[in-house]
């Protein structure tokens, strides 16, 4: 017999012990009929809990604020362009919220322990003011429309942004499905060609259902990693292949469901490369994190992806570095010249001829230097 | 009006006569009848009332106990409880949750307490009991389709406990049950059979509402006693009558995207699905929209927030103002939020709906109602407060839970001007803020609703008074707990931790909120356990409670006119004549500080020289302050 299970007997023990005693009390009284509280008054004991109950919550609510605060990664210490303004209006927000709470709950409270039932004291008929009826009327529609206004401002130049930011954006596709992410770049040509899921084929490693007949997917990189230059708009285009995922990025405060069958799109400009980052917080480990947030199955809880935010010339270093897929496919399965539509399921036979294909391989490398 | 109220003083019996012959008459005094007709399959909605009740509290314990099951993933992920795997078996190998079966609990666990606990178990409740006592009928407007409505409602709990039960465990696609994840068992287990038992359950579900919420309205409209103008009713039977609306307008849309989901998943229909290739193979599903099952899901989804929250916050008035001894503040103001809040509810349910790649544009128009919601919300929470101020507070259990209620109003309430914000809702979106949010302003404020009308009408329910000792301690337990549980909530989500995760740890900005779970999952087992004291309190007082006075806490409406243990048909006698509205509470010149909506001004007992201006005062006694002593007992 060990010592944790000896104590854990104890603890059993002096419970039923306890509950015991306090049934044996309650019987004795019950047949005595006595009653050890007679003499406490509920209502004072109520009002003053309340009263204290609101003190320490206060005290506790703003100590556990403070304390936590740093932990806050959505609105502090944004890692994009739109992120400042956001976190703006969120602190403008939730100062509202936070006063709106501490008056109306300390008068709800205070007023429970004030008013409570007193010998002699008689209620005040009051059944209705017009005047405070209109003052707690506009006030808060004064307050609504300003926040609306803000949110409304803020929503637009984050859904809608400019045609120059548009224009100069880079093109990623945020790719989902159970359980992970996949991330594209258009590569060499800076276009994402055409994917659909009716040539996605495991077989031929052709993941995403790249249509090889549309030539702008012969350079196209994919990858498991996510990499953006800072300071440079990012078009994210967001994608699934199964059910409903919502790509993330907290740092970014960027989110968006990605929609079978409906692609969806997401503007932001990252600020801040992971190494400064990474330097400023003095913590070495640091990453940004993309995730998924809309449930979608047994490890929804796992959908990572570590973004890397670097300088433009370490992103286009990076990229160069990167082999298209379409070459690896290449390399170990086309069959000379026919890729064509339904490719991926003649694609396993043609494994055997890799020869051909190392051939037009070379072709296609120079192709992609070259631009 | 006259017409329907002169109906039911001298037709007490003609409105059942032509649904069940054999009651057609003597509603007064019961003939005998067998137990299966009285206590089962009965059309009294007192019976019925109780029936919900009962059933609700099951389903509670059920939704609760999941919680706390999943609360130990959440703040001990990895650690084996063997009660876990004793409880759950093969969901639970080695006392460690599986992944799945976790969605399978969270998602359980949403849809038994908002669909079972705090829709029928709140409104099937109260609005049963209450609304015929207090407008003075002497039963629903149909009694028979009311027993169908408790009847529909079993059969639909049964049906989702048996879920439980099939090998490929029950719904686990969140309550919100979005498709292409529900529709597709290749995509999750709990998209197999049991899916197919959710939707099956919640059809007898909506049905159950309906058939309910058609009695309540009629009732409302129809069956008034004489002097019951619309302006006179009891503040919480506006509440249960626009709930009954948004019940009936809503829930046959819910209906409708159920249907479209079971063709989907059964006759290879395309109403949500397009482009999926899932399991190795493409689906022949094309052209069809899951952000579509999310408009119509959430255009019940918003409605049901009410339909959780108003009943609660009209029995809150109805508590709030008797206990304050003075007329709830602002009669008008209340009932005209409280319609604004119904009618507001239908235009916002895109709020949801902000990042699920809608049209940015309607995230402006819906973002504009949603914010707009606050100002009669706010009117509602500065009107409670009013009424307390000067008032000479009573401070029974029932009193405690609807002030705590209103803290959970507001508290909960107001991060919905964040999150109703569609460009803070970005980041917010799918968080713990949500989280805290919901289960504060409709999850506790409602759980508190219904609290504060168990004990402010059991008196009348079961003729026992509750233990209010036990009762003070349950609330503490109670109101302490869940702020424990859902105010650090707000924490985790603003740090950014996601919903529906079976552990923080894949993550480096969520694994620092292990440690705050932990407390969390302290708070939710200490407030679940508290829950029992409830229970313990509910039951010894039903059967060896104190007998209850005529009018225990001397309140001014109907229902505490009927006998103490009133009989199939309410009023042994004639059905009392309103003679104005419910709140009359420490009226200047009266010597009580109440006046019953059923005496007529010249029987009221005025102090010294306060008497009425025309009729002869001839004071009666309507009760003597003996048997009105047992609220005032500690």
């Amino acid at each position: 017999m060990d010592a944790q299970l000896l104590i854990t007997l104890t603890k059993v023990l002096l419970v039923i012990i306890l509950v015991l005693v306090a049934f044996n009390l309650s019987m004795v009284f019950k047949i005595k009929s006595i009653d050890p509280f007679k003499n406490w008054n509920a209502t004072k004991i109520n009002a003053a809990l309340l009263m204290v109950f609101m003190v320490l919550g206060f005290i506790f609510a703003s100590w556990s604020s403070v304390k936590w605060a740093p932990t806050f990664t959505l609105v502090t210490d944004p890692a994009s362009e739109h992120g400042v303004p956001l976190d703006a209006m969120f602190w403008r927000t939730m100062v509202v919220c936070i006063l709106v709470t501490i008056i109306t709950n300390f008068l709800l409270f205070y007023f429970s322990w004030k008013y409570q039932e007193r010998p002699g004291q008689k209620a005040h008929f009051y059944p209705h003011n017009n005047k405070l009826e209109l003052i707690w009327t506009l006030v808060p529609a004064v307050v609504m429309t300003l926040l609306i206004a803000d949110g409304v401002k803020n929503w637009h130049s984050i859904m809608a942004p400019d045609d120059e930011i548009k224009e100069n954006a880079l093109d990623v596709e945020f790719y989902a499905r159970q359980f992970d992410w996949t991330i594209r770049y258009g590569g060499a040509d800076q276009e994402l060609g055409q994917t659909h899921i009716k040539y996605i084929d495991n077989a031929t490693a052709n993941q995403l259902g790249f249509n090889y007949d549309d030539p702008r997917t012969h350079d196209d990189i994919v990858v498991t990693e996510v990499h953006l230059p800072v300071n440079v708009p990012v078009h994210m285009h967001i994608k699934s292949q199964d059910v409903l995922h919502s790509a993330t990025l907290a740092h970014f405060r960027v989110k968006m469901d990605a929609v079978p069958g409906m692609p969806t799109n997401f503007w932001f400009t990252p600020t801040e490369t992971t190494a400064a980052r990474r330097e400023r917080l003095g913590n070495p480990d640091f990453n940004y994190e993309l995730s998924c947030q809309q449930i979608c199955g047994s490890s929804h809880w796992n959908m990572r992806r570590v973004v890397v935010v670097e300088t433009e010339e370490e992103f286009q270093a990076w990229l160069a570095s990167q082999k298209p897929s379409y070459q690896a496919y290449k390399e170990k399965f086309e069959n000379k010249n026919t890729p064509s539509e339904p490719a991926p399921v003649e694609a396993p036979a043609e494994e055997a001829e890799p020869a051909n294909a190392s051939a037009e391989d070379g072709d296609d490398r120079a192709t992609v230097s070259t631009r | 009006m006259a017409e329907s109220t002169s109906h039911v003083q001298d037709g007490s019996s003609t409105f059942h006569a032509d649904l069940h012959a054999a009651h057609g008459s003597g509603h007064d005094h019961h003939h005998e009848q067998g137990f299966l007709a009285k206590y089962v399959f009965s059309q009294d909605h007192k019976v019925i009332a109780k029936q919900f009740l009962f059933t609700g509290m099951l389903s509670a314990v059920v939704g609760i106990g999941l919680s706390m099951l999943f609360r130990l993933q959440l703040a001990f992920p990895d650690t084996p409880f063997p009660i876990l795997e004793s409880l759950l078996g093969r969901w639970a190998p080695d006392g460690v949750i599986d992944p799945s079966f976790y969605l399978a609990l969270v998602t359980m666990h949403g849809t038994l307490m908002v669909f079972f606990v705090l829709t029928a178990g709140l409104s099937g409740t109260f609005s049963n009991y209450l609304i015929p006592l207090q407008v003075g009928a002497r039963d629903m407007a149909s009694g028979f389709l009311n027993m169908l409505s408790y009847w529909a409602f079993f059969l639909s709990t049964v049906i989702m406990f048996a879920s439980f039960f099939v090998e490929s465990g029950p719904a686990s696609g969140g309550w919100t049950i979005y498709p292409p994840l529900s529709a597709l068992p290749q995509a999750m287990s709990g998209s197999g059979m049991g899916m197919t038992l959710w939707l099956t359950s919640m059809v007898f579900f909506i049905a159950s509402g309906l058939l309910g919420g058609i009695n309540y309205i009629t009732t409302v409209i129809n069956l008034r006693t004489k002097g019951m103008t619309l302006e006179r009713l009891p503040l919480n039977i506006w509440a249960f009558f626009l709930t009954a609306i948004l019940v009936i307008l809503s829930f046959p849309v819910l209906l409708a995207a159920a249907l479209l989901l079971f063709l989907d998943r059964s006759l290879g229909t395309s109403f949500y699905l397009s482009d999926i290739y899932i399991g190795g193979e493409v689906l022949h599903h094309a052209g069809g929209s899951p952000v579509l099952f999310q408009h119509l899901f959430w255009f019940l989804g918003h409605p049901e927030v009410y339909i959780v929250l108003l009943p609660a916050l009209g029995i809150a008035s109805e508590v709030i103002s008797v206990n304050s001894r003075k007329p709830i503040f602002g009669y008008k103001a209340m009932v005209g939020s409280m319609i604004a809040i119904a009618v507001l509810s239908f235009i916002v349910w895109a709020h949801h709906m902000f990042v699920t790649g809608m049209n940015p544009f309607l995230g402006t128009v819906f973002m504009l109602f949603t914010l707009i919601i606050a100002v009669p919300s706010a009117i509602k929470a500065f009107n409670y407060i009013t009424t307390l101020w000067r008032g000479n507070l009573r401070l029974t259990p029932a009193m405690l839970f609807a002030i705590g209620l209103v803290s959970f109003f507001i508290t909960g309430g107001i991060t919905g001007i964040i999150l109703g914000n569609a460009a803070l809702d970005i980041p917010m979106h799918d968080t713990y803020f949500v989280t805290a949010h919901f289960h504060l302003v409709m999850g506790s404020a409602s759980a508190f609703g219904l609290f504060a009308g168990v004990y402010h009408w059991f008196p009348k329910m079961f003729g026992k008074m509750m233990n209010p000792r036990l009762g003070y301690i349950h609330f503490w337990f109670t109101f302490i707990g869940l702020y424990l549980v859902f105010f650090p909530q707000h924490f985790q989500g603003l740090g950014g931790v996601a919903r529906h995760y079976y552990q923080f740890t894949a993550f480096d900005f969520m694994k620092q909120f292990v440690d705050l779970s932990k407390y969390i999952t302290y708070a939710a087992w200490i407030g679940g356990a508290a829950q029992l004291i409830f229970f313990f309190n509910f039951f010894n007082s039903l059967f060896w409670g104190k007998k209850a006075p005529q009018n225990p806490w001397k309140a001014n409406t109907l229902e505490w006119t009927t006998p103490i243990n009133p009989g199939h048909g309410n009023w042994p006698g004639e059905i009392p004549t309103v003679y104005r509205w419910p709140y009359d509470y420490s009226k200047p010149g009266l010597e009580d500080d109440y006046a019953p909506q059923h005496i007529p001004d010249e029987d009221l007992r005025y102090e010294p020289g306060q008497a009425p201006p025309k009729p002869t005062p001839a004071p009666r006694r309507e009760e003597t302050p003996s048997e009105t002593e047992g609220s005032d007992n500690f």
